[in-house]
């Protein structure tokens, strides 16, 4: 799309915050407020988010290891790259609750790999405005 | 939503006050706070035995779709029980449990103006020299809030809860929240949990009542750093009173963007204070277990926000906003907390 969606998104948002939020009060000002934060928000997601999501999960999908999760037609939409990593999000959770009560080096290994997947997850999915 | 009017304000004060006349209802609005509750601040003037009155007053009323789940009785009876307990509240006026009047359930109370709540006014340079005093406030109130003894409140409207039992029931009451407004996977929270229910905490130092959201945000404070009154009280329960103090330190408070809990002080301060304050142990092991328990209260709460969109008819912009904003950033405090990070 163009004009380029996060440049507008951007724009939008501190037109929202510059010329309108001053002529409001109360709640209204409020809500316009968090709805410039938001398209700030869609502005930083919208060029990533789908690199993000093939990333992870392939990440995961590697980490599960099973021909079961493997993904055999690709759909690039976020929705269908969202529906895919919540499926292999409750996959991992399932493997991580074995393997973190088991004392087997393999599982102990696992168990380290999946929370540097995790790691990487968080902050590949940080946002510019978070307090942490 | 039903709309409020100073006119139907005004009817249904003169048919439910008993020796009210001459009711005068002016500058009613919505006030922009909090994510749970509608609140709208409005004057009121009327006359009754003692003689002409004129006041500010604010009403809170029960949307149709909430990130918390609690009522306007909840709250209300929270406030008056804390009242005259050396904890500053507002006091409370009135409470409509029926939802017909007004398209929910209403409380009135006083309103006290002049002051600020804003926990971002805080982060702003000029107030800077002024953190050191709001802190001592925020924790001291929050620590004498620990050691006022429940046997002494009105708390039959709390679920019951031991010094042994407090802990999980708390934990059982925000996994269920978790699983009730389910909002796909979560492989840290869930770990976090499984986490939590392997290392239990010790039994309380005592029961207290807990206010279940004092941070930075939930208090009045005025031009010198003094706290007026404490607000926001529908999570208040009996509880762990090491609870409050995780609460207040959770990093997606962190309104700096720093090391500074609730954007005031930092932890060890706040800790400080609210030892000497409540005169309660703080054991570092039971408030690590708090710390990361308030971290899943904190994503079941955020995810009650996001699910509230999937089912509201008129969703609110503040729950979608919480969602996005906060989330990821409650993951990363979970994982730093686990020794992750």
């Amino acid at each position: 799309m163009k004009p380029d969606v996060t440049r507008a998104a951007g724009f939008l948002a501190n037109m929202l915050r510059e010329d309108i939020v001053p002529e409001l009060t109360g709640f209204r000002a409020g809500n316009v407020s968090m709805t410039a934060a938001m398209l700030d928000m869609i502005a930083e997601e919208w060029d990533r988010a789908a690199a993000r999501l093939v990333a992870e999960n392939a990440d995961f999908a590697a980490l599960l290891g099973n021909d079961a999760v493997k993904d055999a037609t690709p759909d690039l939409r976020i929705s269908a790259l969202t529906a895919r990593n919540e499926d292999l999000r409750t996959r991992l959770i399932a493997l991580h609750a074995d393997v973190e009560t088991r004392d087997d080096p393999q599982a102990k290994d696992t168990e380290t790999t999946i929370w540097a997947a995790l790691r990487r997850s968080v902050e590949a999915r940080r946002i510019a405005s978070a307090n942490f | 939503m039903k709309t409020i009017t100073e006119s139907l304000l005004r009817d249904y004060l003169a048919a439910r006050m008993d020796g009210w006349s001459e009711i005068a209802i002016s500058n009613l609005h919505r006030l922009p706070l909090g994510a749970s509750r509608e609140t709208f601040r409005f004057d009121i003037a009327y006359t009754d035995g003692d003689g002409r009155h004129e006041e500010g007053l604010i009403l809170r009323r029960d949307p149709p779709a909430s990130n918390v789940d609690s009522d306007r009785r909840h709250e209300f009876s929270a406030y008056k029980a804390i009242y005259g307990h050396g904890i500053p509240v507002p006091r409370m006026i009135l409470l409509e449990d029926d939802p017909e009047p007004f398209g929910g359930a209403i409380s009135l109370a006083e309103d006290l103006r002049g002051f600020h709540n804003s926990e971002y006014q805080l982060q702003e340079p000029a107030w800077q020299d002024r953190l050191g005093r709001i802190a001592d406030e925020m924790w001291s109130t929050m620590g004498r809030l620990a050691a006022v003894p429940v046997e002494k409140l009105d708390a039959g409207f709390m679920e019951p809860a031991t010094c042994e039992t407090t802990a999980m029931l708390e934990l059982d009451r925000w996994e269920k929240t978790l699983d009730t407004h389910d909002t796909g996977p979560e492989p840290i929270t869930r770990a976090a949990i499984r986490w939590l229910r392997r290392n239990p905490p010790p039994p309380a130092q005592k029961l207290a009542m807990v206010h279940g959201d004092f941070r930075a945000g939930n208090f009045l404070y005025d031009d010198d750093g003094r706290l007026i009154a404490v607000l926001d009280w529908e999570m208040a329960h009996l509880g762990d009173p090491l609870e409050d103090l995780a609460w207040s330190m959770v990093r997606v408070f962190s309104f700096g963007k720093d090391e500074r809990r609730s954007g005031i002080a930092p932890r060890e301060v706040a800790i400080r204070i609210w030892r000497e304050a409540s005169g309660l142990d703080v054991d570092p092991q039971a408030l690590h277990w708090w710390e990361l328990m308030m971290c899943v209260k904190g994503q079941a709460i955020w995810n009650t926000c996001a699910h509230a969109w999937q089912i509201a008819p008129q969703p609110a912009v503040i729950h979608a906003y919480a969602a996005w904003w906060l989330r990821n950033a409650q993951d990363r405090a979970m994982l730093e907390l686990m020794g992750q990070l």
